[in-house]
């Protein structure tokens, strides 16, 4: 079938693939300023203390030093946070972690710079830390912030759960355990920045948010609007940690005081300290069903750990509460999530805000659920799957792009028959083999809050279509696939659009790359900018070819009488005259997706305009000797309402499973033990199972062209599906991640190490 | 020391302790080569050194003397990039970027070794080269699509002459 689209759906080349393949891209550390200053942090010695004194003196004495900051320094607000602001740039009064930053030095190199914070003398009097949830809940426990202990808690409550378990004929009650996570982007985070002839600094960041970097920066320097410039760097993978400040407050800090170029490159080892982690969870979740397996009621007391700072806490806590029914209908709901501070190094934004922790835990109940009730495990989950017309937890009804249903049907061949043919085929003695469903759903954009984005579009009098947007494109390809869009309402190639992405001189804020919101919500700003500029071109276009507006068509840099190209008219004519009739050429889109916020106390509300779905096959064998889990194969189906670049939601599935399966069997990070990349191991190449990936494209009215998000979806299931399957081979549950090799051994030797008499 | 990169001989004086990967970046100026970890558990800096890809990082500048360097700098010519990167380009094996330099180096040298390879021979060769992104199946896409590319070249050149 021809698409009836010239743009969308095509897998075009991507925007920056020839810098990046052949070494010309220019990631932060890469950007080279004439006589750039090396800055270094000094970061906290102990867990929780308060600052008595900072002496500085004997640092400032090793020639080379060119000045020491702390927070006495910051002439503006010293406090950071894009949800709370509860996280100073330099500690001014106590430190709540080891990775809290106490001093900035600038010097002339990293070794000199190195040397200075080793001889940066800090007193402390030292109070007492507390590591986790329940010392930190405990009566009388020490404040860690003046406001107490608890960051916030979400509260889902509809229908009457209490009564409703009453009546359940099965009721599953399990606790889970996920730990923290680190991104592990191969780019270690970093910056560097200049003073311009006009007095501006000049930051290049590595970023995922740099309209939101440019309004923190501005705050701790006390500076106007025009006084800061972000721009975005080429960014190596961010994943939710590069929606934090890195650098960016330093190097204005030191630019600020030292109008000299600076730069500032964490090694590994303190981008491992210093920057955010996966929220580790502890999740208590009861889930009731009927005697035919219809899910009635759910309770859920979850915690989660976001040690020292907010960061993006609250949204984690408020979006893993709202996902906590899964995909799933379930009349009475009973959710609490609560987000605790503790003196661990801080938690922030990663891949999925909780869904993933949240879904281990809801698709392992499933599965639970299925084996009690004698039901099978894909039939549980059609039978309670969200459909158009459905309910969820908040009181929202899901209306129009609901693919859960199509999600399951299309995973359901590769189910049967791994079921049939694969499980039981003879293998080794000690050799288990297990399949397992994972399944999602999950809200594009911030959670019951207004997320709008903005672009701009541009024709110039030589007829060229500008496209600025501040939508970071931190290599998932937003870039790309918001060209393919405006290219798509203007008729022309996307490859002839020309760019400017991420500097706040030119372009206006889009929000941040994350919650899969991109293309959905930046998408629909470009359209949007796009449909205003070729209302202008048609009207134009009318007057000179004189008809009507609705007999033009778009063109190749022109606009025609639709069946006649010959007779056109080119959009550098047009631009010509739209000028000079004093009409704009530069139009600005806007979109917010219609939310609903959430109710404080019942959280009934609609948080997002759109949900994305999917479901994942996982095929695995368990070596029962030796706790190994080989991943064979993940089929992953996906409702992206319209795949705008198939090959980049592919990239985005199958990044996503190889993440997942890092969650699910490795990904530990140890606060304290886990130092450099020797200690924490994510996925390389020998770990990844074959992955089919299967595009479903249940068409989202209100998306760009249908389109609604995929990034945290793709590793959302994977996890899930991967435990249920290990299960399913051993015929014993894990109920803590990552299932390592220990803890898979130790459930292989619980299980006998001949796995279950009968599969479930 | 001296030494060739991209061709290019260079003749330079080095202090002792410096890294291969320092040289290259920090004094000649090519910043292709990444730095990701700084310990060889990465794989951003790798680096063909006399035919073989090797960690930049773990390898003293001085070890450079009398070899001969390719660096991602060195695939392309100016009219075209080299037949391994238009294949990564066709088949979307970049999505951030900052691995692929070191990816194209250690498979560059697989194919130079063995225009051929298998699935196993392939992640052999790239399993000391992380990847955050892309879950490597569309890297492991291109690789095979140069191997194929270049064995159809083979054939037709053979045909031809």
């Amino acid at each position: 079938m021809k698409s009836e689209y010239n743009s969308i759906g095509k897998n075009i080349q991507r925007r920056d693939i020839v810098e990046k393949l052949t070494g010309q891209a220019n990631f932060c550390a890469d950007i080279a300023l004439k006589d750039a200053l090396s800055l270094k942090v000094l970061r906290s010695s102990r867990h929780h203390a308060v600052i008595d004194k900072i002496d500085v003196s004997d640092a400032l004495k090793i020639p080379g030093v060119v000045n020491v900051f702390t927070a006495a320094d910051i002439p503006g607000k010293n406090l950071m946070g894009i949800i709370n602001k509860d996280q100073p740039l330099l500690a001014h009064d106590k430190v709540r972690s080891l990775a809290d930053p106490v001093a900035l030095v600038a010097a002339q190199t990293d070794e000199i710079a190195r040397q200075a914070i080793k001889v940066i003398n800090v007193t402390y009097t030292d109070l007492e830390p507390i590591f986790d949830i329940e010392a930190a809940l405990a009566p009388g426990a020490p404040k860690i912030h003046k406001k107490g202990n608890t960051l916030f808690t979400r509260r889902i409550k509809k229908g009457d759960a209490g009564t409703a378990f009453e009546t359940c004929h099965t009721i599953i009650e399990k606790k889970y355990m996920t730990h923290a996570v680190e991104h592990n982007y191969i780019e270690p985070d970093a910056g560097a920045g200049y003073v311009d002839e006009d007095g501006t600094l000049v930051i290049y960041a590595s970023t995922q948010n740099p309209h939101y970097d440019h309004k923190e920066v501005q705050g701790f320097l006390g500076l106007k609007d025009d006084q800061v410039r972000i721009i975005q760097a080429a960014t190596g993978g961010g994943f939710g940690s590069k929606l934090d400040l890195n650098v960016q407050g330093f190097i204005g800090l030191a630019l600020y005081h030292l109008k000299q170029p600076v730069r500032y490159v964490y090694t590994r080892e303190e981008s491992y300290l210093a920057t955010a982690k996966r929220h580790p969870f502890t999740i208590h979740m009861k889930t009731g069903a009927d005697k035919n397996g219809k899910l009635k009621a759910i309770h859920i007391r979850a915690y989660c750990n976001t040690g020292a700072y907010g960061s993006y806490g609250i949204a984690v806590a408020s979006r893993s509460a709202v996902h906590g029914t899964g995909p799933y209908e379930i009349d009475h709901v009973d959710i609490e999530c609560a987000c605790i501070y503790t003196n661990q190094p801080f938690c922030g934004a990663m891949r999925g805000f909780g869904a993933p922790q949240m879904a281990f835990a809801h698709e392992s109940q499933m599965d639970l659920l299925a084996k009690k009730l004698g039901m099978d495990p894909m039939e549980i989950r059609m039978l309670n799957g969200f459909k158009k017309g459905s309910i969820n937890g908040t009181g929202q009804q899901l209306i129009d792009s609901v693919g859960y249903p199509e999600c399951l049907e299309k995973i359901m061949p590769y189910y049967e028959e791994a079921l049939t043919n694969w499980v039981t085929e003879k293998t080794t003695p000690f050799t288990k083999r297990g399949i397992g469903i994972g399944g999602m759903w999950y809200g594009i954009g911030n959670t019951g809050v207004q997320n709008p984005s903005t672009a701009r579009i541009e024709l110039d009098q030589n007829g060229r279509v500008i496209l600025y947007t501040g939508c970071a494109d931190i290599g998932q390809g937003s870039s790309t696939i918001l060209t393919q869009v405006a290219g798509e309402v203007l008729g022309i190639a996307p490859e002839a659009i020309q760019l400017v992405v991420g500097d706040t001189k030119f372009t206006t804020n889009a929000g941040a790359t994350s919650a899969s919101r991109q293309t959905y919500i930046s998408g629909n700003a470009v359209k949007d900018a796009a449909e205003q500029l070729a209302r202008v071109l048609l009207t134009e276009g009318a007057n000179k070819l004189k008809v009507s507006k609705t007999a033009l068509s778009f063109g190749d840099h022109s606009l025609q009488i639709a069946g006649h190209p010959e007779r056109s008219v080119a959009f550098d004519w047009l631009a010509k005259r739209i000028h000079e009739k004093g009409v704009s050429l530069s139009w600005q889109g806007y979109f917010d997706p219609e939310t609903i916020p959430l109710d404080l106390e019942t959280g009934q509300g609609s948080p997002y305009a759109t949900y994305a779905f999917a479901c994942h096959l996982a095929l695995v064998e368990v070596d029962v000797l030796t706790g190994q889990v080989s991943v064979k194969k993940i089929v992953a189906a996906h409702d992206v309402g319209r795949a705008i670049h198939p090959e980049n939601v592919i990239g985005q599935i199958c990044g996503g499973v190889a993440m997942g399966v890092g969650f699910a069997l490795m990904e530990a990070f140890e606060f304290g033990k886990t130092l450099s990349m020797k200690d924490y191991h994510i996925p390389t190449c020998a770990d990844m199972p074959e992955v089919i990936p299967i595009i479903v494209e249940s068409v989202e009215p209100t998306g760009p062209f249908g389109a609604k998000g995929v990034g945290e979806p793709a590793l959302i299931p994977t996890a899930p599906a991967i435990l249920n399957a290990v299960s399913h081979a051993l015929g014993k549950r894990l109920y803590s991640l990552p299932a390592d090799l220990e803890s898979v051994l130790q459930a292989s030797i619980d299980s006998g190490h001949f796995g279950p008499e009968e599969k479930m | 020391m001296t030494f060739e990169i991209n061709g290019q001989e260079h003749t330079l004086d080095i202090p002792a302790d410096i890294t291969a990967l320092e040289v290259i970046r920090s004094l000649l100026g090519l910043t292709g080569t990444k730095e990701g970890c700084g310990i060889g558990e990465c794989g951003a800096c790798t680096i063909v050194v006399d035919g073989k890809s090797v960690n930049s990082c773990l390898m003293l500048g001085a070890q450079l003397d009398g070899t001969k360097v390719l660096t991602v700098e060195g695939l392309a010519t100016e009219a075209s990039l080299a037949p391994l990167q238009e294949q990564f380009m066709k088949n979307h094996g970049v999505q951030c970027g900052f691995c692929t330099p070191g990816i194209l180096m250690s498979t560059h040298a697989l194919l130079e070794e063995n225009p051929d390879p298998d699935t196993e021979e392939i992640s052999k060769a790239l399993a000391g080269n992380l990847c955050r992104c892309t879950g490597y199946q569309q890297i492991f896409a291109s690789v095979k699509a140069a191997a194929t590319a270049s064995r159809d070249d083979r054939i037709t050149g053979g045909k031809n002459g």
